[in-house]
């Protein structure tokens, strides 16, 4: 049983392309996250599959089934919004019970069901309450109950944790990621944020441009990402990338000298922050870089350099106490860690 | 400073109240006082209460008919607006199509002219369809002026409404027109209820299509008060008796809502 969009393509009246010819497959049961900055098509793909948009051109498929002009009601589809879009003449118990009201669910049962979503998601206490009454984390959690109450095949997020405060961010994102693992159900979860993108996910769809740019698991995303767009944007801080040429193996870039194991010609390297060493003043591949800005993120310190390509950032653990800005710090880029794109596509090399 | 406001406040407040209810005031006592009373030449404020007058034009005259005839115009007027200008409405707030605003403000135009220069024109219109002086003929010429309130005010009050609401009806089960009736207008329901009790008003205090377009049958309150215009002079005391009746609704009704007839009056000028 899988889900399927088949160069699904979505236009909009104003002529904007959100979705151009997206073509993704995922099975039932797995946590796929749904990632890009805004305006990659990844709400769009959302609304589509929930069925509140329909495809200018392409196919839906859930299990081999045709759903493309299925109105949302015929679609087996639970959703989250990101404002929650409780219903406020509601309470919290009626919310949640309403979809079993539609499908005229007998009493006793409709009861049960509502209070036991209810103690999944830690809200029993409160469910008289009308939503006007909760807090932003509380709403969320009756808008997820909402969506999973009659158990539906899928349950889809559109940025269901962008309203929350930072903390309750992080504590929503457990919560979310233990219901997966115990419900065992479909999640398609929207969202910019990697971060949220790396831990909840089994596996990660990046969109760029309407386009899918990379599908892969979250650790395979950071540690083969396809191209220069998806190592920049998967990672805090991003992956230093800078354009250069390499001869006789040896790349250079302003400042910047290292051993790779690439052809020769213009190229991009990328290197995580967390992968730079420090190199041995007149090691072989060392280089000397003056330290702009040092950030202390306990336990990590940021180095930023600047050099005339660009910033390269350095994130360790070691203790910077010694290192002030305008400082020269040798820096060792190890081969292992490093990561090829070519200078004109952006592509991945190897 | 703080004080010296309060008490300008009240006394300004105290001024509009006496200016806004005296002529109320004057109304209800003249509909208790005898003829004597009323057509004394200095006014009187403290006579001996007679309670003929209702009795006189209600049942000796046989106005009661009229208050059920006003009634029945001003409900009939009211669901009708609703049932039509509340989805229209909701498409307005909703969906984008060409021509919207242009179609919108046409809504509002409808308005715009004076009521007496269609006044025939309609009249000559329910002639055709033989329906003048039936009920019929005054509830849709009242609602031809309700329904663009009503497509105005409602607008606000459903876009005032997250569309993400009729998703989430959608996605629990809804069709579109399910989450309309279902969970849209439950929501909107303080704002229903305003804008009913606006279409009631303007309908039970109209007067010029119903004076125009019924004469015996259908009459409403409104149309019965010149009739008490006599030959032999104004039955003042009967005036006041039906005019106080006929506020009673009125009354009544904007005490129930006035929270949200404020809030639906002041609607475009604090959406956020």
């Amino acid at each position: 049983m899988a889900v399927s969009f088949a160069d699904v393509t979505k236009r909009f009246a104003d002529g904007t392309t959100a979705l151009d010819g997206l073509n993704l497959e995922f099975e039932l049961g797995e946590f796929v996250v749904l990632l890009g900055p805004s305006g990659s098509g990844k709400t769009t793909a959302c609304r589509l599959l929930a069925g509140l948009e329909m495809p200018t051109e392409g196919r839906i498929e859930i299990g081999g089934t045709d759903i493309t002009g299925l109105p949302p009601r015929f679609r087996d589809i639970g959703m989250v919004f990101q404002n929650y879009a409780l219903y406020s003449h509601k309470s919290v118990y009626e919310n949640i019970a309403y979809p079993l009201r539609i499908r005229k669910i007998a009493a006793a049962e409709l009861d049960q069901r509502v209070k036991q979503v209810a103690d999944l998601l830690q809200i029993g206490s409160y469910l008289h309450r009308r939503p006007s009454q909760l807090s932003g984390g509380q709403a969320q959690r009756v808008a997820v109950a909402r969506a999973l109450v009659w158990e539906p095949t899928i349950c889809l997020m559109d940025e269901p944790l962008s309203n929350l405060d930072a903390l309750l961010r992080l504590h929503m994102r457990t919560e979310l990621n233990r219901l997966h693992k115990r419900l065992n159900r479909t999640f398609v979860f929207v969202t910019h944020d990697q971060e949220e993108a790396m831990t909840l996910a089994t596996r990660i769809a990046v969109l760029k441009d309407g386009k899918l740019v990379q599908f892969d698991e979250p650790r395979a995303i950071y540690r083969q990402p396809s191209n220069r767009f998806v190592a920049e944007f998967m990672g805090r801080p991003a992956m230093n990338t800078m354009d250069g040429m390499v001869e006789d193996g040896v790349f250079r870039a302003g400042g910047v000298t290292c051993k790779v194991e690439c052809r020769d010609g213009p190229v991009t390297l990328g290197i995580r922050p967390e992968q730079i060493g420090f190199g041995q003043i007149g090691s072989e591949d060392g280089f000397s870089l003056t330290l702009d800005v040092k950030e202390t993120v306990e336990p990590d310190t940021l180095l930023i350099f600047a050099n005339d390509e660009g910033t390269i950032t350095v994130r360790t653990q070691r203790d910077c106490d010694d290192l002030a800005a305008g400082q020269p710090v040798n820096l060792r880029f190890p081969m292992e860690a490093l990561h090829y794109f070519d200078a004109r596509t952006g592509e991945r090399l190897r | 400073m703080n004080r010296s406001y309060k008490i300008l406040a009240v006394g300004v407040l105290a001024c509009i109240l006496v200016i806004a209810l005296t002529p109320y005031i004057w109304m209800l006592l003249t509909s208790f006082k005898g003829r004597l009373d009323i057509l004394s030449p200095e006014p009187r404020w403290f006579f001996t209460p007679t309670f003929d007058n209702y009795p006189a034009v209600f049942i000796d005259k046989a106005y009661l008919p009229l208050v059920m005839n006003s009634l029945v115009i001003s409900i009939a007027t009211t669901v009708l607006s609703i049932c039509i200008g509340a989805p229209a409405a909701y498409v307005f707030a909703r969906n984008d199509f060409p021509g919207k605003e242009d179609l919108f403000f046409f809504f509002l135009t409808t308005r715009m002219a004076p009521p007496i220069s269609i006044a025939v024109p309609l009249f000559m219109f329910f002639t055709l369809i033989g329906l003048t002086d039936t009920i019929y003929s005054v509830v849709i010429a009242h609602t031809t002026f309700n329904l663009s309130l009503v497509v105005w005010m409602m607008r606000g009050f459903f876009a005032e409404i997250p569309k993400e609401i009729d998703e989430a009806a959608m996605m629990d089960g809804r069709s579109r027109l399910g989450a309309f009736v279902r969970v849209i207008i439950p929501m909107a329901a303080p704002g229903l209820a305003a804008t009913a009790v606006l279409c009631f008003i303007l309908s039970w205090n109209e007067f010029l299509y119903a004076f125009i377009l019924v004469a015996f049958e259908g009459r409403p309150l409104t149309v019965g008060i010149p009739g008490l215009i006599t030959p032999h002079g104004t039955l003042w005391g009967q005036v006041a008796a039906v005019a106080v009746v006929a506020t009673l609704p009125i009354l009544i009704f904007t005490f129930l809502v006035q929270k949200h007839l404020v809030r639906g009056l002041t609607f475009g000028a604090v959406k956020g």
